[in-house]
């Protein structure tokens, strides 16, 4: 799900940087505030962080002791992409292995559909191998599907969500895309 | 896998962030990000270079999975699909996957049948009708 959220966040200003004075000063707090948000990437409670949408207010400075830096609190709007246990959505195939596929939905790349979780569905080998039952739908690579998370994991390391996604339930499985 | 057991979205259970944030469907989203990236294009030579991976990645999947593309015709869905009751949440799965039948949302979003709600199929079947409408007349 996407998520429009409202953030506090804390921008450090080296003091060569604060030269300046009004427009230039805020200019910079921008500037300094968007390279910090691409670097965050995402966090385990609201998922990625795709853009900044508004900047609502930025408050006052404050000098910090010793390196002289300059703090400034400010809130702005952003949008996110978390994922859920049990939300349903639709993902894009990008790898089939023996034992499952890897879907790709939104920024995440890490969704993992077991065969396991898809149990009249068998594995086809060959070039481009795919997965298919005995209504002859198939799930291969590229191909649109409708899942049902029902794992989520977040790695702080890398700062990534992986998930675990079924096609147990009514209404899912690989869509008809009416272009083909 | 998830440490939060509780964590539901079938049941609504989707934590306290929600308190705080707003839901937005697939088609908002794609209007935000190209209107950015249309910014970025007017100002720099290359704006795929200057958009992180995240954002480039949202805004192909959107893209590709957003159901109504006219501006005035996701200003519509959220309008019409307001008029029933949801929880943002739900009203946006709803808006994403654009549900045929009343028993596929009921599949899609199975917290709108819960008990105490006010949802009885002729209201989903309406809705889903008003829905269908929008995307016949984009």
């Amino acid at each position: 799900m996407f998520l429009k959220v409202q953030l506090p966040w804390n921008v450090i200003l080296a003091p060569e940087s604060l030269e300046a004075e009004g427009l230039m000063l805020q200019r910079s707090i921008i500037i300094r505030l968007l390279d910090d948000f691409a670097v965050k990437k995402a966090t385990k409670d609201l998922g990625y962080y795709l853009a900044v949408t508004t900047l609502e207010r930025i408050g006052e400075g404050k000098v910090r002791q010793h390196t002289g830096d300059v703090l400034f609190p400010v809130v702005f709007s952003a949008l996110t992409f978390k994922i859920y246990r049990g939300e349903v959505l639709e993902g894009v195939v990008h790898k089939v292995l023996k034992h499952g596929v890897f879907l790709r939905c939104g920024p995440l790349e890490s969704l993992y559909l077991s065969n396991l979780k898809m149990p009249d569905y068998h594995y086809v080998p060959g070039e481009n191998p795919y997965f298919m039952n005995d209504k002859n739908s198939k799930i291969g690579k590229d191909v649109v599907v409708r899942f049902v998370v029902i794992g989520t994991k977040w790695l702080e390391a890398d700062r990534e969500f992986q998930a675990l996604v079924s096609l147990e339930g009514d209404y899912l499985g690989p869509v008809s895309s009416p272009e083909i | 896998m998830s440490g939060e057991e509780e964590e539901n979205a079938a049941e609504l259970k989707i934590g306290d962030e929600f308190l705080k944030a707003k839901c937005l469907m697939n088609c908002e989203v794609a209007l935000i990000l190209e209107h950015k990236y249309e910014q970025l294009q007017h100002t720099s030579e290359d704006p795929m270079n200057q958009v992180s991976q995240v954002f480039e990645k949202s805004l192909q999947y959107v893209k590709r999975f957003s159901r109504y593309k006219n501006p005035d015709a996701v200003r519509q869905v959220r309008e019409i699909l307001s008029r029933y009751q949801l929880a943002e949440f739900e009203l946006c799965v709803l808006g994403n996957l654009c549900p045929e039948t009343v028993e596929e949302a009921i599949a899609m979003v199975p917290s709108i049948k819960t008990r105490g709600r006010s949802h009885d199929d002729d209201a989903i079947e309406k809705m889903l009708n008003d829905l269908s409408l929008i995307k016949k007349f984009e």
